[in-house]
């Protein structure tokens, strides 16, 4: 799929990883459909597009409504015609073991809230489930070529702390082969799959939390620092541009590994 | 400069160019991207009606119904059919057009 001139939707194009895959796709003449929760990050990335010459419109919705995901996917079509690339970047993180324990009884003090656990599930799961969908719906009606990107993370093999985020993020990671064996199923040829699971990755969340910590993460990094955005967003862009990929899920983590040992 | 007002939004349609930018007035006064770049080598009367139509998708006009109201079903021999909550304090009745409904709900 050539990139200049495609359609490309992100979810969470706002900041972060999203906001990258938004620069790449529109520095290389892409049409690009910014969608966020907030209003002044698309307002940011949008005029960011506009300086560098690009088309750009931007959408207000959540993820997690299916209304909200109809509005955006039918708005990016009304806005240019087709749609071709869609990236599910839209994601949050709720961390907390499932059970805290009272140091003095060793009785469980605490337990992961549902609010926790479902606010999770509800964005990395079913938000990325609900964009793939009519994404997809659309590129098959269109007949454009697509390719679908939902974003997994390094952390679907199972992160202490993240048991909400993990299991959304190994969900989303098992997405394409049973999308494109779908797909297979039922005669539809243009649209392919590939998730991309990114390991730290240099966005705000992380680049401004406790240095020591982030000092730590990096011990177990064998590039030796993160991963940056635009290097997720290359990547996505190298999968659109190599039809051959297709089916899998792709990590991108710069040589995570457990302390001291095995690459993740 | 095309202002477009529509429901109980203001936005404005800008040429830049050949192409067009469009943006909108927030509740609080200050102004926000719809998009940039849009509707290349159209006329101004093409890239409104583009525009229009773009903004009723991006922001579609609807009544949101509390319900269902469980307690007071119709009934159609054995078949329970559910309503909304129409007593619900947050319930909208609404037979007029969009662009009369009331701004604070």
């Amino acid at each position: 799929m050539e990139i200049k001139g495609s359609v490309v939707l992100v979810t969470g194009g706002g900041n972060g990883i999203g906001e990258a895959v938004v620069k790449y796709f529109a520095s290389r003449g892409a049409k690009v459909a910014v969608v966020d929760m907030v209003q002044k990050n698309i307002d940011r990335v949008v005029k960011d597009v506009k300086e560098m010459g690009g088309e750009a419109v931007g959408i207000q919705a959540n993820v997690t409504i299916e209304a909200d995901v109809a509005r955006f996917i039918k708005g990016t079509i009304e806005a240019f015609g087709k749609l071709n690339i869609a990236v599910s970047s839209a994601g949050i993180i709720r961390d907390g073991t499932m059970l805290s324990l009272d140091k003095e009884t060793g009785q469980v003090s605490k337990k992961l809230g549902l609010d926790k656990w479902q606010a999770v599930i509800d964005t990395n799961l079913t938000g990325t489930f609900l964009t793939i969908r009519d994404a997809a719906e659309a590129m098959v009606n269109g007949g454009w070529p697509g390719l679908l990107v939902p974003i997994s993370s390094v952390n679907k093999c199972g992160q202490v702390g993240q048991i909400n985020y993990s299991s959304a993020k190994v969900a989303d990671a098992l997405m394409p082969k049973i999308i494109v064996g779908e797909f297979l199923m039922r005669g539809i040829r243009n649209v392919r799959c590939v998730a991309i699971a990114p390991g730290y990755t240099a966005t705000p969340m992380l680049t401004g939390m406790n240095q020591d910590a982030l000092k730590a993460i990096l011990e177990d990094v064998h590039l030796g620092r993160l991963v940056a955005p635009e290097e997720i967003a290359s990547m996505i862009g190298f999968c659109a541009e190599n039809e051959a990929l297709n089916a899998t899920t792709i990590e991108i983590t710069g040589g995570l590994c457990y302390p001291k040992g095995i690459a993740k | 400069m095309e202002a477009i007002r529509y429901n109980d939004m203001d936005f404005s349609l800008e040429k830049e160019g050949d192409r067009w930018n469009l943006t909108f007035k927030l509740a609080n006064g200050s102004s926000a991207v719809a998009g940039t770049g849009l509707f290349g080598g159209l006329t101004e009367g093409e890239a409104r009606t583009r525009a229009l139509a773009l903004i009723k998708t991006i922001f579609p006009v609807g009544v949101r119904s509390v319900g269902p109201d469980v307690m007071h079903p119709n009934m159609i021999g054995d078949l329970k059919i559910v309503g909304p909550d129409v007593a619900h304090p947050n319930f909208v009745y609404w037979n007029k057009d969009s662009v009369s409904s009331p701004r604070d709900l």
